[in-house]
């Protein structure tokens, strides 16, 4: 498969989403409309502790990504209460359309001490077409259980034969080098199915074989279907050394399969890798595979996760 | 009866300095055994990590302790897990030839000084030693239960299993310094693991709609189901007037309660160890008697007692 890529579409810096924003407008994901693209990420601002929160803005572009023609001008959608599982940010956020409301499947991030983070999967609805949305409970709908201890985000949520699945990222171990380092998280991909998107039963397996060893960070699934296929495109790195080593950094990874339980990855099929220069040329990750308007298109983040913005690609063959 | 254990007398046991908190039975042949919570000393920054172990109790004389653990039944979970700093409080159950444990296992956050999911374990040496059953937790936060999930008890009647527990229902902001609301719900189970809640709260408040409510104790007698449970108010319940006294309800049929903490018929004590707050009852039908393990101040510091109860035609004679 090969990826024309289109460009950067989105630079942070020239929009106005949120008071106090920062940069970084990471994990662009989008939501059609018949006469507009509507594409969700998370932007970032400052607490009164001079720690980021990512916070959910969207950008609508027109049908051929030809320009920006709205965009939101506060918080898609309110952070947590004190002590909830989304109080410090939400990161990203994956949309899917039942019958009339549109479901926000969010990561929420909440501070713990002795590691940085933890984070679980909530659920916001929205009635007005995805403008605003009203969270499902204070809680998530789906967090750690006994074999995934914590870091459970990424959702990614689609209908495959009247059944909803989940593909979304679960952490196995934190690794502490020393004492005066921050521990590094590793974490894999996992799958669940639903008939509701609220109780969810998780499958049991390893759903992506390792590239890089045991140690390798697996993040944000995406799947499409087509040609009697699904595929899946995630992103991919070293568990340490990371943020500014290129070698070691996030790539976009592909896989393939026919039942939804085996899968074949194959990254050489990505069809997407470092451009030579510019705001990709560093890091590749958060990718999100759509139809719309008779194509497959793909967006996603470069350098730095994506504080410089977000990129569009299309699929020119498959 | 008194007081059955006091921790603080205890020596040559690094992790057991002070504190044996949510006392909780499993009956052998010869002796009983309660499991409880303690802690080390606090470390530089003043911050505690619980541990749970035990001491066997002579079956014909419970003030008579007879054993006690080597080690904690457990050790506390891996970075980042959300036992890392606690297992507290431990609830056990016979399972053909294994015992159940379910605890609350703790974590440190930033924003609040902590939160608490469900976590379970086993073991195969009589409630010695057990292992966990994963990494993570078997209970965690979901849409109705947002914050922590704690003190769970677990009891089987008939084919069903029982688990009552404590859910948050929010963090109180008390000025920089968060305190947590919580009130007593259930969850009901074919196997012991796949539970599914009831979502709502099992009493009605008496203090305040912040009332805190912990410790659901629930055991079958004559045809009713009792709960003794202990409450306290949210904010400022270090304050003798504001903290633990021991609650009761009753239920026909487990979903619906009557509260009536005037027939608890236990509080506090004039003077002694259990003279300022009483928490964490846990009542055991033993040979005939009914018995319920409490504890005394400062949540179980000193340790915790045992009363017996006595029946009614005896207590009414003694009018």
């Amino acid at each position: 498969m090969k990826w024309r890529r289109l460009g950067r579409i989105l630079d942070p810096s020239e929009v106005k989403l949120i008071d106090g924003q920062c940069g970084y407008a990471q994990s662009p994901q989008a939501l059609p409309f018949d006469d507009f693209v509507r594409v969700y990420f998370s932007t970032r601002i400052r607490d009164r502790h001079g720690m980021f929160v990512s916070q959910v803005a969207y950008v609508d572009f027109d049908r051929d990504f030809s320009r920006i023609v709205d965009h939101s001008r506060e918080a898609v959608i309110r952070l947590g209460r004190l002590g909830s599982f989304d109080e410090h940010g939400i990161f990203p956020m994956n949309l899917l359309r039942v019958g009339e409301k549109v479901y926000a499947f969010t990561t929420g991030w909440s501070r713990r001490r002795s590691v940085a983070v933890d984070a679980a999967i909530g659920l916001a609805v929205s009635s007005d077409g995805g403008v605003t949305f009203e969270k499902y409970g204070d809680g998530p709908i789906f967090s750690a259980s006994l074999d995934q201890p914590f870091l459970v985000g990424d959702a990614f949520v689609a209908l495959f034969n009247d059944e909803f699945h989940m593909w979304y990222i679960y952490g196995t171990k934190w690794i502490r080098h020393s004492s005066n380092e921050q521990p590094e998280r590793v974490y894999k991909i996992g799958h669940a199915r639903s008939m509701d998107c609220i109780d969810w039963v998780r499958s049991d397996h390893r759903v992506i074989a390792d590239k890089l060893g045991s140690d390798e960070c697996q993040a944000l699934p995406t799947v499409v279907r087509f040609n009697d296929r699904y595929h899946m495109w995630f992103c991919y790195r070293h568990a340490t050394d990371f943020r500014s080593n290129p070698a070691r950094g996030y790539r976009i990874a592909y896989a393939s399969s026919e039942d939804m339980v085996s899968w074949r990855r194959n990254d050489e099929d990505a069809g997407i890798d470092l451009s030579p220069n510019g705001w990709d040329s560093e890091m590749l990750c958060y990718p999100h595979v759509f139809h719309h308007a008779g194509k497959l298109w793909m967006l996603y983040n470069g350098n730095e996760f994506g504080r410089f913005g977000f990129g569009l690609a299309v699929l020119e063959d498959c | 009866m008194g007081r059955v254990f006091d921790p603080t007398a205890v020596v040559g046991r690094s992790w057991l300095r002070e504190f044996a908190q949510a006392p909780a039975t499993l009956v052998f042949d010869d002796f009983v055994r309660v499991y409880f919570s303690c802690r080390p000393p606090a470390d530089r920054n003043g911050q505690y990590v619980s541990y749970s172990a035990y001491v066997d109790l002579d079956r014909a004389n419970l003030m008579q302790v007879v054993g006690m653990a080597d080690a904690p039944i457990m050790g506390l979970g891996d970075l980042g897990t959300f036992d890392e700093f606690g297992v507290y409080p431990v609830s056990v159950i016979r399972d053909g030839d294994r015992v159940l444990a379910y605890y609350g296992g703790w974590a440190r956050c930033e924003s609040v000084p902590f939160t608490v999911a469900i976590g379970a374990a086993e073991s195969r040496d009589g409630g010695v030693s057990f292992f966990r059953l994963g990494k993570g937790p078997l209970l965690a936060s979901n849409a109705s239960d947002p914050f922590v999930l704690s003190g769970p008890k677990v009891r089987r009647f008939g084919d069903l299993w029982y688990l009552w527990y404590v859910a948050g229902t929010a963090w109180l902001e008390n000025d920089g310094k968060p305190e947590a609301v919580y009130k007593i719900r259930m969850a009901t189970s074919t196997d012991g693991l796949h539970w599914s809640r009831t979502g709502r709260n099992l009493l009605e408040n008496r203090l305040e709609a912040n009332e805190c409510q912990a410790s659901p104790d629930v055991f079958h007698y004559r045809d009713r189901y009792h709960m003794f449970f202990c409450y306290k108010y949210s904010l400022d319940f270090r304050n003798n007037h504001r903290g633990y006294r021991i609650g009761y309800a009753v239920s026909d049929d487990l979903l619906t309660w009557a509260r009536d903490d005037a027939e608890a018929g236990i509080d506090i004590s004039a003077s002694g160890w259990d003279d300022q707050s009483i928490a964490y009852p846990h009542v055991f039908e033993l040979d005939g008697s009914l018995y319920m393990l409490y504890l005394g101040n400062q949540v179980g510091r000193y340790g915790f007692g045992l009363a017996k109860s006595v029946p009614q035609a005896e207590a009414a004679d003694c009018r």
